[in-house]
Formats: C-alpha cells, sequence, structure tokens
C-alpha cells in the first residue's frame, strides 16, 4: 500500500479541528493515527473512519463532532467548510500566576492589587464580614472574602480513601512488611507493621443556578467555587438557567470579574428564568456516569424557583440521589427568616437532599464546612 | 476492507463472537500496534468477551484482573507466601538447633525464603512473566479501582515490566495483548486513555443480536428469536434506568425456549420480565400496556 503524500500534513490538520471543537488530540494521537492508517485500507472510507475514531481515541459524546470533521477533511470538503461555531477563548492555562501575601499564597488578580487589610484603623474585617450578605459586599471586601473562602474550601476537603498505607498507629497487619521485620529477629514477629485508610480528597460538584432571582448571589457563590477548585483538584462546576453548561475550565485561573464576563456570554439567558429539572436531567445523561459516585458531594446552589415541570426535577434528583455520597442544596433564600421552602420546584427536590442550608453570607456557608468535615 | 481486518472477524466470528467492523478493527489494530484496547460502553454490551474471545482466538492464557475500589498494587502484582517462607525458617531453625551451628546470617536467610517458589503470582506479574508466549490481560471495569492505581497501572502498561525489591526486575518475554474495560462509572484519567486505542462498545442492532442469539442458544426457533430480537431493540428505546444488555437477551430467550414458548404473548413476557430488567422501578414502569404494545410490536413481523 502506497502511502498517500502528505498524510501527516492532513492529519495534523484533521488533529487541529478536532481540538478546535473541544477533542483531545495531542500529537501522540496523531502519530497513533498515523500508524493505524498504515495499517488499513485507505480506500475504504468507512474504515479509515472506524481506525481515526480509535486512534484518536474519540469518546462517545463528541462522535457527532468527529463524523462532521471526518467528512470535511475527507471528503474532499476541503476548505471551503463553515466556520467553526465562535467558542470564547479559553482560559490562557499557561503558569499560574502566584504571590505571597504574607499569609498564604495565592492567585494573582486583578482586584487583589489594594492591600488586602484594611487603611482604616481599627478595622478588624472578619467577624463583620462573616455575617454580611453577599450582595451587599464591596471591592475590597470581596477580596478578603475571597480569601475566607479558600480557607473554608480547604476544610472541605478530609475524606479517608479505601487504599491501605503504611502507617505507625492503628491499622489492619500489614503481612508483606511485618514479615520483613520479623526476618531480622529469625522469624519472629516483635513488632507487626500496619496499614491503615489514608485520607483522600473528596469529589465535589457544584450546580450553579444563574437565574436572574439569583443574580445579588452570583458573584460570591461563583468565588466560592472558584475557591473550591483551587484548593481541591476535583471539582467540577456547572451553570445553568434554562440551558446547562460546563464551565470548570472556564473558571481556573481567570480573574473573577473577567470570568463572570465570559460566563455571562457563554451561558445562555445569564439572568433569565430557571429550569431547573430540565438541566439537572441533562447534567445526570451526560455527566453523571463518569462524574458521579459515592465519593461524590453534589453541591446545587439555587433558590429552587423552577420554571419548568416539577416531576422532571423530582426524577433527576433522584437519579442523582442514588449515584451521588451526599447531595447539598444551598439556598440563599433561606437567609431570610421569612422563606418558606414552598416553591413547587424546591418541595420536589428537598426528599433526596442531605442538606438544605442558606448561602447568603460566610456564616452559612461556614455551616457547610462542618458538615464536610 | 483491509483483508487482515477481514480475516480477524471471520476467526473472531468462530470463536462466537459476533465482530462489527469497528470491534475488528480495533482488535487487529491494537494487536499489529502492539496498544492496550480500552473499551467502554454500557454494561451489558459484550466489553469483557471481547478479551474472552481473543484469548481463545489466539489460543492463549486469560489472566484476568478485576479491579474494585481499593484495589492496590500488591494484590495486582504478586504477594510473598507467607505461610511457605515461615515454615521454610522454622525448618532452616531447626537444622541449626541440631547441628549445633551458630551462624545467624539474616542475608542467607533471606535468599533462602525470597526466591521465585516463594512467590505468588497475581494477574500483573502472572501476565508478564508468562513464558509460553503472549497472554491475554483483561483489566476488568479500571473505572472502578481509584486513580492511584490507574497511575501504577500506567506505568506498568508502558514498561512492561515489575520490580520486585527483593527478587529484581522482571522483564515481559512477551508483551501481553491488553484489553482494559470500563463502564464509566467515572472518566479514565486522560494519560490512561493515551495510552491505549479506544473502543466504543454500543448496544447491537437487531442483526447482530439475531445473530449472536442464535450463536448462544442453539436449536432456537427462528419465530422466536426474531421476536425476542425485536422486543428487546424495542424495550431499549424505552425510558429505562437499567437497559437490558444482550446478555440479558440471551437469559430471557433461554428462559423462553426452557417453556417451550414458540411465540411471545403478554401473559409470559410479564412472568419473564426479570430476565431483561434487574430494576424494580424499570419493571414497574412497564406495565401491562407496555407489554402489550411491545408484544404486539415484536410479534408484528410477518
Amino acid at each position: 500500500m502506497s502511502r498517500a503524500p502528505g498524510m501527516a500534513a492532513q492529519l495534523a490538520k484533521f488533529a487541529l479541528a478536532l481540538r478546535k471543537e473541544g477533542v483531545r488530540a495531542g500529537l501522540a494521537d496523531e502519530i497513533d493515527a498515523a500508524a493505524a492508517l498504515s495499517l488499513v485500507d485507505l480506500l475504504d472510507r468507512a474504515e479509515v473512519h472506524r481506525a481515526l475514531r480509535i486512534a484518536f481515541k474519540v469518546p462517545r459524546e463528541a462522535w457527532d463532532a468527529f463524523d462532521r470533521l471526518f467528512a470535511q477533511h475527507w471528503d474532499g470538503g476541503g476548505d471551503e467548510r463553515p466556520k467553526p461555531r465562535q467558542v470564547p477563548p479559553r482560559d490562557h492555562r499557561g503558569p499560574v500566576q502566584w504571590r505571597w501575601d504574607g499569609e498564604r499564597v495565592r492567585l494573582a488578580t486583578a482586584e487583589t492589587e489594594e492591600p488586602p487589610s484594611g487603611d482604616r484603623p481599627g478595622y478588624s474585617p472578619e467577624p463583620l464580614l462573616r455575617r454580611k450578605p453577599f450582595d451587599e459586599l464591596s471591592q475590597r471586601e470581596l477580596a478578603e472574602m475571597e480569601r475566607l473562602l479558600a480557607r473554608l474550601a480547604l476544610r472541605l476537603a478530609t475524606r479517608r480513601s479505601r487504599r491501605l498505607v503504611p502507617t505507625r498507629g492503628r491499622g489492619v497487619v500489614d503481612l508483606r512488611r511485618s514479615f520483613r521485620g520479623a526476618l531480622a529477629s529469625d522469624g519472629d514477629f516483635l513488632r507487626l507493621a500496619r496499614r491503615a485508610r489514608p485520607v483522600e480528597e473528596p469529589r465535589l460538584v457544584v450546580l450553579y443556578d444563574t437565574s436572574g432571582s439569583m443574580d445579588p448571589y452570583a458573584r460570591l457563590l461563583l468565588t466560592f467555587a472558584f475557591a473550591l477548585r483551587r484548593a481541591m483538584k476535583r471539582v467540577e462546576i456547572f451553570a445553568f438557567n434554562t440551558r446547562l453548561v460546563r464551565v470548570t475550565r472556564m473558571v481556573v485561573p481567570a480573574a473573577i470579574p473577567k470570568a463572570l464576563e465570559r460566563l455571562a456570554a457563554e451561558v445562555p439567558d445569564w439572568s433569565g428564568g430557571t429550569r431547573i429539572g430540565a438541566c439537572l436531567a441533562e447534567f445526570v445523561a451526560q455527566f453523571g456516569q463518569s462524574m458521579i459516585d459515592r465519593n461524590t458531594t453534589v453541591v446545587c446552589v439555587s433558590d429552587g424557583l423552577d420554571q419548568g415541570d416539577s416531576a422532571l426535577l423530582e426524577r433527576s434528583m433522584r437519579a442523582l440521589r442514588e449515584r451521588a455520597g451526599r447531595i447539598v442544596w444551598l439556598n440563599p433564600l433561606l437567609g431570610d427568616p421569612r422563606y418558606r421552602p414552598e416553591a413547587a420546584g424546591m418541595r420536589a427536590a428537598l426528599p433526596f437532599v442531605d442538606h438544605f442550608g442558606a448561602a447568603h453570607n460566610l456564616e452559612s456557608l461556614e455551616g457547610l464546612m462542618r458538615l464536610a468535615a | 476492507m483491509n483483508e487482515e481486518i477481514r480475516a480477524t472477524q471471520a476467526a473472531m466470528e468462530r470463536c462466537g463472537y459476533v465482530a462489527e467492523p469497528v470491534i475488528a478493527t480495533a482488535v487487529f489494530l491494537a494487536k499489529e500496534m502492539q496498544r492496550p484496547l480500552l473499551v467502554e460502553g454500557e454494561a451489558g454490551v459484550g466489553k469483557t468477551e471481547i478479551a474472552k474471545v481473543l484469548a481463545r482466538m489466539l489460543g492463549t492464557e486469560l489472566v484476568r484482573l478485576q479491579c474494585y475500589e481499593g484495589l492496590d498494587a500488591n494484590t495486582a502484582l504478586y504477594e510473598w507466601n507467607y505461610q511457605k517462607q515461615l515454615l521454610r525458617l522454622k525448618i532452616a531453625e531447626r537444622e541449626r538447633d541440631s547441628t549445633g551451628h551458630e551462624a545467624r546470617d539474616p542475608e542467607k536467610l533471606e535468599q533462602l525464603i525470597f526466591g521465585r517458589e516463594y512467590l505468588l503470582e497475581r494477574p500483573l506479574l502472572r501476565a508478564i512473566a508468562r513464558r509460553e508466549g503472549p497472554a491475554v490481560l483483561l483489566v476488568d471495569e479500571i473505572d472502578r479501582a481509584d486513580e492511584g492505581f490507574e497511575a501504577f497501572l500506567l506505568e506498568v502498561l508502558s514498561d512492561f515490566q515489575i520490580t520486585i525489591p527483593e527478587l529484581g526486575t522482571i522483564r515481559a518475554e512477551h508483551v501481553p495483548f491488553v484489553v482494559l474495560t470500563s463502564n464509566r462509572t467515572r472518566e479514565i484519567g486522560d494519560a490512561l486513555r493515551r495510552r491505549c486505542l479506544y473502543l466504543y462498545v454500543e448496544h447491537p442492532d437487531f442483526d447482530k443480536e439475531l445473530r449472536i442469539l442464535h450463536g448462544k442458544v442453539p436449536g432456537l426457533d427462528e419465530r422466536l428469536a426474531r421476536a425476542v430480537t425485536r422486543f428487546v431493540q424495542r424495550l431499549r428505546g424505552r425510558e429505562l434506568r437499567k437497559l437490558p444488555g444482550v446478555a440479558e437477551t440471551i437469559d430471557w430467550a433461554r428462559a423462553l425456549a426452557r417453556l417451550h414458548r414458540h411465540a411471545l404473548d403478554a401473559e409470559t413476557v410479564a412472568a419473564t420480565l426479570g430476565c431483561l430488567l434487574k430494576d424494580e422501578q424499570d419493571v414497574k414502569a412497564t406495565g401491562q400496556q407496555a407489554i402489550a404494545e411491545l408484544v404486539a410490536y415484536a410479534s408484528g413481523e410477518g
């Protein structure tokens, strides 16, 4: 079989197009693809298609995109292909800028330029901040709040793993290491080595309501999610209102205002109405399998004012309940003593929730931390 | 189609596996490129079966590593046979006592009991140390193991060598053919995914399922087989929490054959629905009316 000239170049172009669609395709995959193509019948379109999908390791969700691109690149569609969908530029994922502020290393963001401690003498922000509703915070208080939130987020991160690692304290007997020790004393077990479960980071999925009724809290609650993202490795963040959008990648290293802007651009109907049930159903269908397991805490941040079908919401919550380790529902409205969870959506969701809490100020979020400890 | 892929497909077929071109292509490429094959798909689509058929096809041993939460390197690699080692030590002690020898040489003792014959091979070591030719290594449900184990596995699959501190490094004489399966209860790490070739298996279409059925349930009435297949295919279109896989179809067909049925009727279906639906809510959601519709559809063919 003769190699078509320019095959490598064509593959590179194809891989680039895949990447633009959000399908991961690195150089190693291009090499794999080239190797695979050398093994199949290049005149058989279906076979080339199969081989490339195997070699580029295209997951099921990306098949549609792959098929479209394949048609463009291999069926001579060539260069007059339609412009790819306007995707807002991804965050710069290069080295993140960290700064030491005397207490901890923090991510450098535009708005923390001013010193974190107040210039007014005798100003002790923390106790006040803890109770102040998020929607009344000033720019500087926000920066301070971010620091507090990050500290809280860290505390959320303790769970025991199932794997066993050597320990000096209690634990199950580790025969292998005990035996090694016993050798020195002629096979007498003077001391038993033990293993125990190490502390492991939990997995967290934050589902974040961005509808109009949530606007006043958007900023800080997202800050909280950002802080979590920084403190824990396994955090996924989704925004929803009438549609569901995965925003984990978007929020990683960016300064918060910029990210909020981008979110507003990316999430349809930012500050619009909500269809919680439909969005949760979409989440369960798309990501439930891969993201939710028994170690996962699902945090839903929403006021429960659902404009959709509450039976659907109930079904989705049931499905979540079955997979997730814990479900937390944070409702900013709960901060108002007059509030009763009577909205149809909230009522439908509540039976499946492990912890139903307020989320209007820092104190309420601290309650959540105690719960997680 | 490439001749060799066609041959692979035929060989798999001979071993009792109805392989679509995409599966045959993936198996062929993985074999030629000497890369692990990561197989994903819903439960019951025959992921594990691929490895089994491969072992039969290549006439080699199937080494299976079933993953679970908390699985660690020891369990997957090797373990020392402590009882045997202890026994050997006691014998050594007795020998010394009887001869009156006073040499207490731990190093000698160590050499004595950390030999290959005191080593219990676990699946990974077994697959790598096999002398008689490459084995088929099945790492089943990798998504159940934790990420730490995944990283460890990646290392093993890259080097195909295992270092045992007491023995030294054991290198694979024949690189095993590796099949990993995942039910996607969590996402497999990117590094491991990149290391493998990737195959996503879907539920079979009507023709394939019918052929599988005939292959697995010999002597099955053709009319019944068609009705069963149509029924299950239609059933998968409903909103269920656990879709029936091919294994369920086979179970059901066997049950029906055992009951000497030649056609589907609502009563029998209702009584045997447990073969197909393993979730209480799914059974409840498939009531009399739904069954009647499904039966009518399944038997509707000429």
